[in-house]
């Protein structure tokens, strides 16, 4: 286990709302393993952006967009959490996430999605990804680690470089539960590897290798 | 004596400058039209203020086609269209009121509407906010809104020669770098865009 990161180094822009500049170990990790390769497959579940885009596709990459949280809120709707213990809304949710065929992707970028969706969801939504992941894969994915918190803001994730990423605000949304290491390992057991960088601004930052 | 029609000259023939910002060509124009006859000059002048619709075609938002539409000139769609839509070499607009089921290939294609199906762009394909693509793109260059709805794959396709020139030992950044859609819209500027 690594804790690492330097927290976010809050850098507000004109109006509106203020997009957060912030360093990630976990993405510099990420992007570290991936390093020396190229035509991998990435997925970047954080809808469409020029920047990510642009950044693994000048590193000689393909990538693949989605959003995961754009589907859970068009599926569940206001009712976030109660959306997603509607049977026919969970049943249509999975119909549309993560529609991959097995073993995709070298890399998955998952950012913040998972910790708003509930069990089983959750662990459907987690079995899918290791399996559109090729064995030795890494997914990315982020978790706020403040369980007093009771919105937690989401953000859409813009690579800036290697190792920072800007955050743009999207909302906020109501956490699943609370994730701390050990949910964290049970939730990708079947991984072959997991490491954690918290941040001072309580985010856990996850590598999961598959 | 020609010299000093010249000087006289300049003033009719300002009628059908249709370039007027370019004061360059005037002179040529007038020489042109003095040597030849008037008839081919007022001929070929009326193409130019049509300009870039010259060859240019549209489907309005009340059109459905189903079926394969070739193009040899720029389109655009603004309707219905269930099939495939080729414009080698053109550009192909897919208008704000669109909804394309098809697969798409032309030289540029400016997505504002819905589709679903693959896209393949020999130059450019720019995306923009309101647009809403499932399908998997392939293109040399790409630019995206933030805003836009897009799931699928990207494949940026490179020159043919440079993928073995930089496997050679080139510095594959600078190989690169052309491919990665350089100059987007900075990530800041739309980053304010609501979710959808």
């Amino acid at each position: 286990m690594i804790f690492g990161g330097k927290g976010a180094t809050g850098k507000a822009s004109k109006e509106a709302p203020a997009i957060v500049t912030r360093h990630s170990s976990g993405l510099e990790q990420f992007h570290s393993m991936l390093h020396g390769s190229e035509d991998l497959s990435i997925l970047d579940m954080s809808g469409a952006s020029q920047a990510n885009i642009t950044f693994v596709t000048g590193a000689g990459h393909r990538i693949s967009s989605d959003d995961l949280i754009g589907t859970m809120q068009q599926i569940f709707g206001d009712n976030f959490l109660e959306g997603q213990q509607d049977p026919e809304k969970v049943k249509r949710f999975l119909e549309l996430a993560l529609t991959f065929p097995d073993a995709s992707f070298d890399g998955a970028l998952v950012w913040d999605a998972l910790q708003f969706l509930i069990s089983p969801v959750l662990e459907e939504t987690v079995a899918r990804l290791l399996r559109v992941v090729r064995p030795g894969g890494l997914i990315l994915a982020f978790f706020n680690a403040n369980d007093k918190i009771a919105q937690i803001p989401v953000y859409g994730h813009r690579i800036q470089d290697a190792k920072t990423i800007a955050q743009v605000p999207r909302g906020a949304l109501q956490p699943a539960q609370h994730f701390n290491n050990r949910n964290l390992e049970k939730l990708f057991e079947h991984a072959t590897s997991i490491k954690f960088f918290l941040t001072r601004d309580n985010l856990r930052e996850v590598i999961v290798r598959r | 004596m020609w010299s000093k029609k010249k000087e006289d000259a300049p003033e009719p023939p300002e009628k059908p400058a249709f370039v007027p910002s370019t004061p360059a060509v005037e002179p040529q124009r007038r020489e042109s039209t003095s040597m030849s006859s008037p008839n081919r000059s007022f001929e070929a002048e009326p193409l130019t203020p049509r300009g870039g619709s010259v060859g240019s075609a549209a489907l309005g938002k009340n059109v459905t086609v189903k079926g394969q539409i070739f193009a040899r000139e720029d389109l655009t769609i603004d309707g219905e269209v269930e099939g495939t839509v080729e414009c080698h070499e053109h550009r192909l607009t897919i208008g704000p009121n669109a909804r394309v089921q098809a697969g798409l290939k032309a030289r540029e294609i400016i997505i504002q509407g819905s589709i679903q199906g693959n896209v393949d762009a020999t130059d450019k394909i720019d995306i923009k906010k309101e647009a809403k693509l499932v399908g998997d793109i392939k293109t040399s260059r790409i630019v995206i809104e933030d805003g836009a709805y897009f799931k699928g794959s990207i494949d940026i396709s490179k020159p043919n020669a440079a993928p073995k020139t930089q496997a050679a030992g080139s510095t594959p950044s600078s190989a690169q770098q052309p491919l990665s859609t350089a100059q987007p819209t900075p990530v800041g500027s739309s980053a304010g865009t609501p979710v959808r």
